[in-house]
Order: C-alpha cells, then sequence, then structure tokens
C-alpha cells in the first residue's frame, strides 16, 4: 500500500525567508488538515504539492508519480484537483461553462463523458439547478462551491484546498464543511485553514507548520491532549501565561504551565494548536 | 520537526493515454465559441456576411452580369477587414483573460500546458477563417456560375481574405503573450495602420513595400487576361502563411513552448515569410512585359476570330465565350441602318493596354482600318452603350478615328443608331454621356477615343429617342443618304427627321 503523497525534507526559501524548512509529510486517505498562522508557508507548500512551484531542495511523489520529470509532472497534475486560496472566475461563463473549461485543461477530451462529469460534479457541489447561471450572478458562496467543483472535476485522487472557508458565513461554511468532507471520501485531502473549527469538525489528520516547519503532525485528538493540564481559568489574566483572554461569562481563560491550584479546563483543539506554536504564535493567535 | 505517517491507501492510477493535442481542439472549439460572444465579433460578422450576399443577392443594373474572374477573386480580399480587426482585439483579450481574471495561477497547475493553451487561442480563430473561405467560395462561385463570367480565378487570390483572418487572430494572440495588456491589442491596430502609411508614402508606394500590406489593392479598373496580369499572388500567399505561422509560433516561444519543434517551427516560419517577401517583390518580369506590350500593340497574334453574321469578331482566349453578347449589339445598330452600312462586314476587334499592368488606367489611340470597332475587357453596364456608339461612329464614319472626330449633325445619327434600339434610350444616353447629363454639350464615351455631342445634337438626340421608334427608324432609313453626310448640319438632321433644331447645334462645343 502507498501513502497519495510521500514527501520528504522540502525547502523552498523566497528571497532571503525560507518558506519551507526541511518539511517531510506522508498524506494518506481522508480529510487532513494543515494549520498555521500567517507567513507559516500553508500556501508555499500546497502550491509546491500542487507542482505550481518545484521545492529548492527535497523531493515528493504524488500517487507514485515523481513531478521531478515533466511526465511525472503531468500524471500529478491529473491526479490532483487544487483549490487556490483566492480562486479567479471567469465572470461572463456560466458555471457549467467554467468547470467544463477546466475540465478540458484537466484534459478530459470526450465532449460527452465530460459533460456528464461537469454535470456529476456540479450536481455534487449542490450547483445542479443554477449551472446555466453567469458566475457574476451566483453568490460568493456559490462562486465557493464551482471552484470546488473545478477542483473536483475528474475525481482527482490528491485534492488540495486551500482556505476555502475564508469569507463565507456561517451557513455557508458549514455547508461548504459538509462538501469537503463528502469530498474526503475515498480520496487524500489536503486543507490549508486558519480555522480550528474546520480541522476539529472535518479532519482525521492535522498538521500544524510555523515558520516552515512541521510543529505537529498527529490527530486532530492528540493535538487536543497536548494542552491537558496547560488550560486554566481565572478572574483576572494571569500574568505566567503564554496567552489568556477574556471570555463571554467575564473570567480569564490562560494557556501555559498553571499555578497550582489553578482552576484547569478542558482543553479544546485551539489549545493545543496555540500552545503547539510556542507561545510567540499563541500570542499572536490569541490576539 | 519531521514527522512521517504511515498509514496507506490504495493509488489511484489513470491507466487512459494523455491525449494532449486532443484537449487542445477541444480547448480551441471552446474558445471559438466564446469568441462569438464578443460583440465585436458578432457584429463584424454580421457585417462581412451581409455585405457580401447583399453585393450577390441584390439585383443591379451594370456590369455584375459579366464578372472577369480575375478580378472577382482579388476583390474578395477587402470585405474580411473589419472581422480581422475584431478578431485580433477579441482574441488577444481572449488570450489574456486568465491573468484579466486571475485564473492563471490555478490553470497553471492543470494538466495543459499554459503553451498549448497558446496554441488553442491561435487555433480558435480557424472556424473564422474556414468561415471566410467559405464566404469567399461562395462569393467567387456565384459569380463564376453566372453566364456572361469570363476569365479564371486565382486560389491564392482567392486565400488571401481567409489569411488575413487568421493572421489577425494570431497577431492578437502573439501580442497577448507578449504585451500581457488588454489596451496592446487596439494601439497595435492603430500602429499598424500608422506604419503602413508612413512605409507607403516613405518609399512612394514601391512595389516591394505595397506588397508587405496583407491585402494589395489596384488602381485600376482595367481587366487584363489572367496571364497578362503579373501579381505575386502565390508568393504574396506564401508570404501571409509564413506571417501566420511566424506570429503563430511566437506566440507559442513567449507562451513557455520552449521545445525544440518550436523553435524549429520559428525558422522555418521566418525562412517561409522572408522567401515570400523577397519573390513577391520582384517585379514584373522581361517575359511579362513582352507579352503585356505583344497583347497590347499587335493583339491579333493572340487572338481567335468568330464569325456571327456578316461580321467578324476577335476575341482573347478567355472572352471568346462573349463575341455572341457584342454580336448582339453591332446587329441591333445595323438593323437602324440602312444602305451599305445595314449590310457593313464589320470587325469586331478586342483591344486593352496592357502595358503597365494594373497600375494605371490608359485610353487606348482608335482603330485607323475601316471597318473595325473595338471592344473592351468590361462588358456590361456602360459598356454597352459605349460599344454600341463605336459601332455607330464607325458606320457613319468609316472608322473610329474619324468617328471621335465627328462634329456635324452625323453625330445625331451616330446617337439614334447606338441607342434607338435599346430598351431604355435615354437612361443609355444618360449613362454614356460623361456628366450623365441630358441636355447640353457633353463628352459621350466609348471603348477608345470618346466622342463629343454639342447641345444642339443632344436637343435633337432626346427628341428622337422620346419618339416611336418605327417612326424615326422609317425616317432614318429613308434619308440616309443626307443623314450621313460629311458636312450635314444638326439643323438639317433635325428638319429631315422632323425635329426642332435649336440655334447653334451644329457648334461643336465640348
Amino acid at each position: 500500500m502507498t501513502p497519495t503523497v510521500s514527501a520528504s525534507g522540502l525547502s523552498l526559501r523566497y528571497g532571503g525567508t525560507r518558506a519551507l524548512d526541511d518539511v517531510s509529510l506522508r498524506l494518506t486517505r481522508g480529510v487532513t488538515g494543515l494549520l498555521g498562522p500567517n507567513g507559516a508557508g500553508k500556501t508555499t507548500l500546497l502550491r509546491v504539492l500542487a507542482t505550481a512551484v518545484p521545492p529548492d531542495r527535497g523531493a515528493f511523489t504524488v500517487l507514485g508519480h515523481d513531478p521531478a520529470t515533466s511526465r511525472g509532472r503531468q500524471d500529478v497534475r491529473r491526479s490532483l484537483g487544487y483549490l487556490p486560496q483566492t480562486p479567479g472566475f471567469h465572470p461572463d461563463f456560466t458555471a457549467f461553462e467554467f468547470v467544463d473549461y477546466v475540465a478540458i485543461l484537466k484534459e478530459l477530451t470526450d465532449r460527452g463523458a465530460r459533460h456528464r462529469e461537469v454535470r456529476r460534479v456540479l450536481e455534487e457541489v449542490d450547483l445542479g439547478d443554477v449551472r446555466g447561471r453567469r458566475i457574476k450572478r451566483l453568490s460568493g458562496g456559490m462562486r465557493q462551491r464551482v471552484a470546488l467543483a473545478a477542483a473536483l472535476v475528474g475525481d482527482p485522487g490528491f485534492l488540495v484546498l486551500d482556505e476555502p472557508t475564508v469569507g463565507l458565513d456561517p451557513e455557508q461554511r458549514m455547508r461548504f464543511r459538509e462538501l469537503i468532507a463528502q469530498a474526503g471520501e475515498g480520496r487524500t485531502v489536503l486543507l490549508s485553514t486558519h480555522q480550528t473549527e474546520d480541522v476539529a469538525m472535518l479532519c482525521n489528520r492535522v498538521v500544524v507548520l510555523a515558520g516552515g516547519q512541521v510543529r505537529f503532525d498527529g490527530t486532530p485528538a492528540e493535538l487536543t491532549a497536548r494542552a491537558a493540564g496547560q488550560v486554566w481559568s481565572s478572574t483576572e489574566r494571569d500574568p505566567g501565561a503564554l496567552a489568556g483572554w477574556r471570555t463571554g461569562t467575564g473570567s480569564f481563560r490562560n494557556l501555559g504551565d498553571p499555578p497550582t491550584g489553578a482552576d484547569l479546563l478542558e482543553p479544546t483543539l485551539e489549545d493545543g494548536y496555540l500552545l503547539t506554536l510556542d507561545g510567540a504564535g499563541a500570542e499572536v493567535a490569541a490576539a | 520537526m519531521n514527522t512521517v505517517m504511515e498509514a496507506t491507501a490504495p493509488p489511484v492510477v489513470h491507466s487512459e493515454p494523455r491525449r494532449p493535442w486532443a484537449a487542445v481542439f477541444a480547448l480551441a472549439r471552446f474558445e471559438a465559441r466564446d469568441l462569438l460572444r464578443y460583440i465585436p465579433v458578432l457584429v463584424a460578422l454580421v457585417v462581412y456576411i451581409g455585405y457580401i450576399l447583399w453585393g450577390l443577392l441584390s439585383e443591379r443594373e451594370g456590369m455584375d452580369a459579366f464578372p472577369a474572374l480575375q478580378d472577382v477573386d482579388r476583390g474578395t480580399q477587402s470585405a474580411p477587414f473589419l472581422l480581422g480587426i475584431a478578431l485580433l482585439v477579441c482574441v488577444n483579450r481572449a488570450a489574456l483573460r486568465s491573468r484579466r481574471r486571475g485564473t492563471d495561477r490555478h490553470f497553471d497547475v492543470l494538466v495543459m500546458e499554459p503553451w498549448r493553451r497558446t496554441v488553442a487561442h491561435v487555433l480558435s480563430v480557424v472556424p473564422f477563417a474556414v468561415l471566410t473561405a467559405l464566404v469567399v467560395l461562395g462569393e467567387f462561385t456565384w459569380e463564376a456560375l453566372k453566364p456572361g463570367a469570363v476569365g479564371h480565378g486565382s486560389v491564392a487570390e482567392l486565400a488571401v481574405g481567409p489569411l488575413y483572418v487568421m493572421l489577425c487572430g494570431a497577431l492578437g494572440v502573439l501580442f497577448a503573450r507578449l504585451v500581457p495588456t488588454v489596451f496592446a491589442a487596439p494601439l497595435l491596430v492603430l500602429g499598424l495602420f500608422t506604419l503602413s502609411v508612413f512605409v507607403s508614402a516613405g518609399t512612394s508606394d514601391a512595389e516591394w513595400s505595397r506588397w508587405l500590406s496583407p491585402v494589395v489593392g489596384e488602381n485600376s479598373t482595367e481587366t487584363l487576361p489572367s496571364d497578362l496580369i503579373g501579381r505575386p499572388a502565390a508568393w504574396h500567399a506564401l508570404y501571409l502563411v509564413g506571417l501566420v505561422l511566424l506570429a503563430a509560433t511566437v506566440a507559442v516561444l513567449a507562451g513557455g513552448g520552449r521545445t525544440w519543434h518550436v523553435k524549429a517551427g520559428v525558422a522555418g516560419a521566418l525562412a517561409l515569410t522572408l522567401t515570400g517577401a523577397v519573390a513577391q517583390s520582384g517585379g514584373v518580369s522581361p517575359e511579362l512585359t513582352a507579352a503585356r506590350e505583344r497583347a497590347t500593340a499587335t493583339p491579333e497574334k493572340e487572338q481567335s476570330c468568330i464569325r456571327h453574321g456578316a461580321s467578324t469578331y476577335c476575341a482573347f482566349p478567355e472572352w471568346t465565350g462573349r463575341t455572341g453578347t457584342w454580336a448582339g449589339v453591332v446587329d441591333r445598330v445595323q438593323a437602324l441602318a440602312a444602305g451599305s452600312a445595314a449590310k457593313e462586314q464589320l470587325l469586331v476587334r478586342q483591344r486593352f493596354d496592357a502595358t503597365y499592368g494594373l497600375t494605371g488606367d490608359t485610353t487606348i489611340a482608335p482603330l485607323t482600318a475601316p471597318h473595325q470597332v473595338t471592344v473592351g475587357t468590361r462588358w456590361g453596364g456602360n459598356r454597352v452603350p459605349e460599344f454600341a456608339a463605336a459601332v455607330a461612329s464607325v458606320l457613319v464614319a468609316g472608322d473610329e478615328a474619324k468617328g471621335g472626330e465627328l462634329c456635324d449633325g452625323r453625330m445625331v445619327t451616330v446617337m439614334w443608331l447606338a441607342l434607338g434600339g435599346a430598351a431604355d434610350p435615354i437612361g443609355d444616353l444618360k449613362n454614356v454621356r460623361l456628366d450623365d447629363s441630358l441636355s447640353g454639350s457633353a463628352i459621350v464615351l466609348a471603348p477608345t477615343n470618346p466622342l463629343s455631342m454639342s447641345a444642339g445634337q443632344t436637343s435633337v438626340t432626346v427628341e428622337l429617342l422620346k419618339r416611336p421608334r418605327a417612326e424615326v427608324t422609317a425616317a432614318v432609313k429613308e434619308h440616309w443618304g443626307e443623314l450621313t453626310a460629311p458636312g450635314v448640319s444638326t439643323a438639317q438632321v433635325a428638319r429631315v427627321l422632323g425635329a426642332e433644331a435649336p440655334k447653334g447645334a451644329d457648334e461643336c462645343e465640348a
């Protein structure tokens, strides 16, 4: 049995900035969440795995194909569905035409089969009824679903989603989570997000990236467990805490090494994530 | 921190072979359909096809019924001008769509490489070039099927319209790849127009610079035999093919397709373009010049003669089928004459001045041999009464040279003979006069030197043409000798024929 994605020692610099630093990963079927603060290297890692940019060092394979070669890169792309962070659209195209266009670029050449596939993915993202509507007349949530349909067309084995729920209202976000969960059945999904709720609800695995390095790789429960005994409540902000904030009840929720006798709280995934960022990130994230 | 997750999943294997070119063609079809949504393209298409249909289907008097196919082929080249410009701008816009809409980042990780997308954009113009070719072919076939059609068309000349459309599309894609802004294409159009004006002025419209333009028109309205035209149409078509391929391959190169195939394609296209450009600017060969001079000076050596009735008609090979039509006019004119003129054995000879090819219109000298009449290469419309006037002047004056010098009452007889048997004599009189007038003095056009009518001759002729034909015919035949006597005055002619003679009718004022 082969992992869908196997990466080892991926490094990439942008000028003087080390965007990726010796990242190794193995991704398998299911939804893997990629968490990290801004500038952590999430989008860079996704773009490397999507073959948009080659790494300076290291290597990876997708479904056994090595993108270091031209042929291998094409084979990877045939197995890839990619939803970029800010997907562009051709507003004068209908939803059907846009996904059909992407399907052609994925080299689905049989017209009848391609059109069936386009209809299928549009049904899958619940846009079957508006497939003839121009994209400029669709809501933001619908457009995001068009982008997901474009990523799904051709039934790719590896789906890369870069912060797909950004900008969506809670209802749209919930709908989108359903779609991602559905998409994760039978394929490998790498989901980059700022939202720990996304990870908690969707992912069977989570990778935390900071400073271009993998800080954590495990299940969401394991990330949550990292905060066990490191979250406590107080009436005032505890100066010894790595991070702390006033909650809706008026008490403070603190993270770090609790003082003796502290009122310990049940940790959440976000607590585990913030503590994984070694305080500095936690400060940022908590702010 | 490096981590390894050991869970496994079955690989998804895409076993079907890649068909990248099938995808390129699918994309080209998509883009071609999309181009139809651009208003300029749609409008240009409607205008182009509408203009051609209007030209073909509208019933007009004139030379439309007697096309010369060696002119018709060239006439198909300028109509797609607007379509080409529209395609240049809109294909450019389509090729920049991904960049404008921010989908490049996404599409660049899809299977089809950006350079293949460039190829697809170029290919998206092909349906429009094919449509243009079909319109051109339809237009040419329509003309060729007319019973009065003569001559031969050139495939190379017919190819210019579609190649021009293709070139515009390829230039649009090229500019999208070189200057990725939608403002570049309109500026390119303006720039090319300005450049062509400056090059034309700077080189005094020299042969080599004239042929750099995709569509090369001619100043002359003369029709020459196909083999004397001397336009380097085939080389020009090769030049255009080279330009299309050059624009396309450089666009692909700029689009990232830096394979040796593409580089070789650029080199090949450049070679084709240069070959065509050099070969087309060679000017007229000495052999062609000699052939033109022969046809101009001694047409009888190149012609076939056919007898219709009493007269003989000598025509260049492409026009022999038209001699019967000429004979119809001669018979009509002679039917109104009397005496020996009614049975005169005329020699109608086709003549033209091909010395300068199609670069200018020249007048040919009148024949001095008796009973010989010149007929030109164009027919229909005004050319018919012009020929009839020439025939009538020879019947009355004896030869063409003397006919051009007529300055007495015989001019009335000439014009009666020329127009009296026509379906619309007054209309023909108006048309055959240079200023389209029905009063006053005027020049009367003829295949060689023009005739001239004084104001008095005009008024008498108009009066005769308005009277019942049989009545005037009988009078003319009865007084034929008097009416055709040298020096007869217009007043005498009017009196004999029962028309009012205006004062000063004998003055040749024109």
